[in-house]
């Protein structure tokens, strides 16, 4: 189960002929294996090294987290949200928090909308170097790995200054953000972006980007057509590497995308090194936004001043029997959301992320559910792999992107 | 709208254009928190979805998203919630069906092949059925997994667990036993009405018996009353330490 | 399993100290050295832990970090290795579903003695936030025996090597563990 293990089925001699007939070969790839960024099965057809059929087998991660957040509160079933997609965790809740205020249709103070659209666009960095990274480790090259993984370093230190914790942050909240970033964080995300990561990610790009051997395993490989690429139901880089320019960010802007000015890479391709590409000039572009955010960003509160929402300060409960009332009330029974539902999807590193929350009017989620970007995408796996080389495999996996936490929930 | 949620195309019109073009198709529709939901007839569901995506004016190319919901009280208890997004429109709708374990729903893989393994996924959490899909296996659960887990029936912690058997020199599967429950809090009836009786509260009368009035209300007005001010044993000045910062030494100081 | 770390070993394990170090004091300036194989072994063994990549959620995203140039877990001899038949030690990184337990076990049963088992993050060490799922497995120890448990949501690559110097740690103390 845990390496390739190949059943040979038994040959027959084709009487006419005189010669053997060979049946195809099934291979079971995974569920532990190193280039399927984590826990994947496929169960794979092959005729000689030319795959025939794919059958992902997911779930191995499944850990019901849809059921557990329907119960516990709005507030507990936040840091849920980091850990679905791992490589991304501000993007998961972003989307999460949104749909909660979209429910209870609340405010959302200016500087804390910059500071989710600055550290959302941070985590996209973090993603795409994750991603490219290993998208480039699976065809054959370390060493841009290792510089990427440095600029990653960098951004889990941003994070930990923001929040306390280098990965799961926990740092978005309905209303805003948890609290306000030190003026001399922002400074250093601004220094870093002219400085380190331009440096160290146009080393890492330009020893692959143009490379023989790098273009020979991704160009042409698992090509999809602008039709496919809305009919499997493909979003983020996916769809934009298949040629359609469709953002969430630009066509339907949330928080102060709106504000902000950004471009739209699109593939013409649509194939695994146009995936490639687009995420490498979103890399670009997701800068040029942080530095917009950190210029434009206004003083202000980060968090909603609706005291039946938002979390009062430590200091401010020392002052105030109110705010110390108020706390104890949202730590423990939680705020109340109005009934209804709502689907809000945003534009996550890796495409299309979205929550379907239905609200019974308690202090608990009647229902979430999960949009996870990785779905549509894997289930396309059979039908752009056919044809391909059994070792195109990793190629294929490695441009689509896909965390497991997300995919099976 | 003063949430900064996605804010894409006016609602405006679409639930006319959609009454149009769906005809008796329609059960439902209401334009709620900003969003257009469509109740249809479960066994028209291809056809109103095809009017959806080729209609002009209407042009929902993708599906999004399949996701159930189970409301146990009703007759069909299960919703099923299609997504639907327009690129050209840059507009979101929602078109949902209802039905039950038993009665299918027509299969949109037909339509998106998208669709294919969110009815999976449905079909595992509840139970749904849909006909004309045919690779209708379990997809995220383990396998072998008995019931479906989303329903609100199933129990959170479900009914087996794993564990690795030194005499069998396999993984076995057990009855679940946790070493602490999980602990739920009801905070929808703070102080009166609840409908159930507490752990312990079982001889309690099962209605509320109302309490007598008090003759002499107990006041606090003066020392008299509250007890303030009277000597209480380890509290004189004698039995203090005599430094506040250094601890008294046994057999001295409070007795 | 239970390790007693503190009675001492028995009679005829250790060679005489005294006896060894005469010898020692003799030869050392001639470019020799005497030990006995067992510490020889333990010492071979904690230098060189190849870890088996067991990543199975947000864990082993550190689990990657720490393996990358700025923690770099390779100066304590921890290389990564993606077969089970050549790995010293499993970092079981992430949480472990009932779906993937059977597989667990299989690639645990794989490796070649010694092999060390490091659980990490609080979904192994116990279920942690998805304790009372109905799909997740309370406790990797209810699948693999753990020697060492690195707490954490997920652990900071810090925190990881603490624990691989902490099983460093344990493999010189008691040699290889008696299960």
């Amino acid at each position: 189960m845990t390496d390739t293990a190949v059943k040979i089925p038994e040959r027959e001699i084709d009487p006419a002929t005189g010669d053997t007939s060979i049946a195809n070969y099934t291979i079971n790839f995974g569920p532990q294996h190193p280039a399927a960024h984590g826990v994947l099965r496929l169960v794979t057809e092959l005729d000689g090294e030319i795959i025939e059929r794919i059958d992902p087998h997911v779930g191995l991660l499944h850990r019901g987290t849809e059921k557990l957040i329907e119960y516990k509160t709005y507030t507990q079933a936040l840091p849920y949200f980091d850990r679905f997609d791992y490589c991304s965790p501000l993007a998961m809740e972003h989307s999460y928090v949104l749909a909660v205020e979209k429910l209870l249709d609340l405010e959302v103070p200016l500087r804390g909308q910059y500071l989710r659209v600055l550290f959302a666009e941070l985590t996209r960095i973090c993603n795409h170097m994750l991603n490219l990274g290993s998208h480039v480790m699976d065809v054959g090259a370390m060493t841009p790995n290792l510089w990427m993984f440095e600029i990653r370093e960098d951004c889990l230190n941003f994070f930990e200054r923001a929040s306390g914790a280098r990965m799961h942050s926990n740092y978005y909240r309905v209303g805003g953000v948890r609290q306000d970033v030190p003026v001399k964080l922002l400074n250093d995300i601004a220094e870093w972006l002219d400085t380190r990561l331009p440096q160290l990610f146009g080393d890492a790009i330009s020893l692959v980007a143009e490379n023989r051997i790098f273009k020979q395993r991704n160009v042409d490989i698992a090509t999809v057509s602008r039709e496919d690429a809305i009919k499997w139901g493909f979003s983020g880089p996916m769809i934009r590497a298949a040629g359609i320019p469709w953002d969430i960010r630009r066509a339907q802007p949330y928080d102060v995308y709106d504000r902000v000015d950004f471009e739209i890479p699109v593939g013409t391709r649509g194939d695994c090194y146009d995936r490639f590409m687009v995420r490498v000039e979103e890399v670009y572009q997701s800068a040029r936004i942080i530095k917009q955010c950190i210029q434009d960003m206004p003083e202000g509160p980060v968090l909603t001043l609706d005291r039946k929402v938002g979390a009062p300060k430590r200091g401010e409960m020392k002052q105030s029997m109110e705010a110390l009332i108020h706390h104890f009330k949202l730590f423990t029974e939680g705020y109340h959301v109005p009934a209804g539902e709502v689907y809000v999807a945003t534009e996550s590193p890796k495409g299309e992320f979205g929550v379907y929350l239905v609200s019974d009017g308690t202090n608990k989620p009647y229902r979430c559910k999960v949009r996870p970007t990785a779905f549509s995408h894997l289930q396309a796996m059979d039908f752009m792999s056919k044809g391909h080389m059994l070792a195109d495999i990793t190629a294929i996996l490695g441009a689509m992107d896909i965390v497991f936490g997300e995919c099976d929930r | 709208m003063k949430a900064p949620a996605p804010r894409y195309a006016a609602n405006d019109g679409v639930i006319d254009a959609a009454k149009a073009a769906l005809g008796d198709l329609l059960v439902e529709a209401k334009d709620a928190v900003g969003e257009v939901s469509l109740t249809v007839v479960r066994e028209k569901l291809c056809d109103a979805m095809l009017a959806l995506r080729d209609t002009p004016g209407l042009e929902y190319q993708q599906l999004s998203e399949i996701a159930g919901v189970d409301y146990p009280e009703r007759a069909e208890r299960f919703d099923v919630v299609y997504q639907l997004l327009s690129f050209t429109r840059n507009h979101r709708i929602r078109v949902r069906v209802t039905t039950d374990e038993e009665k299918p729903v027509p299969s949109v893989t037909g339509i998106w092949p998208v669709a294919g393994w969110l009815e999976r996924e449905t079909y595992d959490m509840y139970g749904v059925l849909f006909e004309g899909n045919d690779d209708l296996r379990r997809i995220l659960t383990d396998y072998g997994f008995q019931g479906h887990p989303l329903r609100k029936d199933f129990p959170m912690t479900g009914y087996v667990e794993v564990r690795y058997s030194e005499e069998a020199k396999r993984v076995v599967y057990e009855p679940v036993s946790l070493a602490q429950d999980f602990r739920s809090f009801d905070f929808m009836s703070p102080w009166e009405g609840a409908k159930y009786v507490l752990p312990g509260d079982e001889k309690a009368p099962a209605a509320p018996v109302p309490t007598p009035p008090v003759k002499d209300a107990k006041t606090s007005e003066n020392t008299a009353q509250t007890g303030a001010g009277q000597p209480h044993p380890g509290n004189q000045p004698g039995e203090k330490p005599k430094d506040a910062d250094v601890p008294a030494p046994k057999g001295e100081g409070q007795k | 399993m239970g390790v007693e770390l503190s009675a001492p070993p028995p009679a005829g394990t250790l060679p005489d100290v005294g006896f060894l170090n005469d010898i020692n004091a003799e030869i050392a300036d001639k470019g020799f050295l005497v030990t006995s194989t067992e510490e020889l072994f333990q010492w071979a063994r904690t230098g060189s832990l190849w870890w088996m990549t067991f990543g199975l959620a947000c864990c082993a995203v550190e689990m990657i970090h720490v393996n990358m140039p700025r923690y770099d877990m390779e100066r304590f001899g921890a290389a990564p290795r993606a077969s089970p038949r050549q790995s010293d030690v499993m970092i079981v990184a992430g949480t472990l579903c009932n779906k993937m337990a059977p597989a667990l076990r299989r690639v645990y049963d794989q490796m070649s003695e010694p092999k060390y088992v490091i659980s990490m993050g609080s979904c192994a060490n116990g279920g942690g936030y998805y304790h009372y799922s109905y799909s997740v497995v309370r406790g990797c120890d209810r699948v693999v025996p753990v020697d060492i448990y690195v707490p954490g949501c997920p652990p900071t690559a810090e925190a990881l090597l603490y624990g691989i110097m902490q099983l460093q740690r344990k493999i010189r103390r008691i040699g290889s563990l008696d299960r």
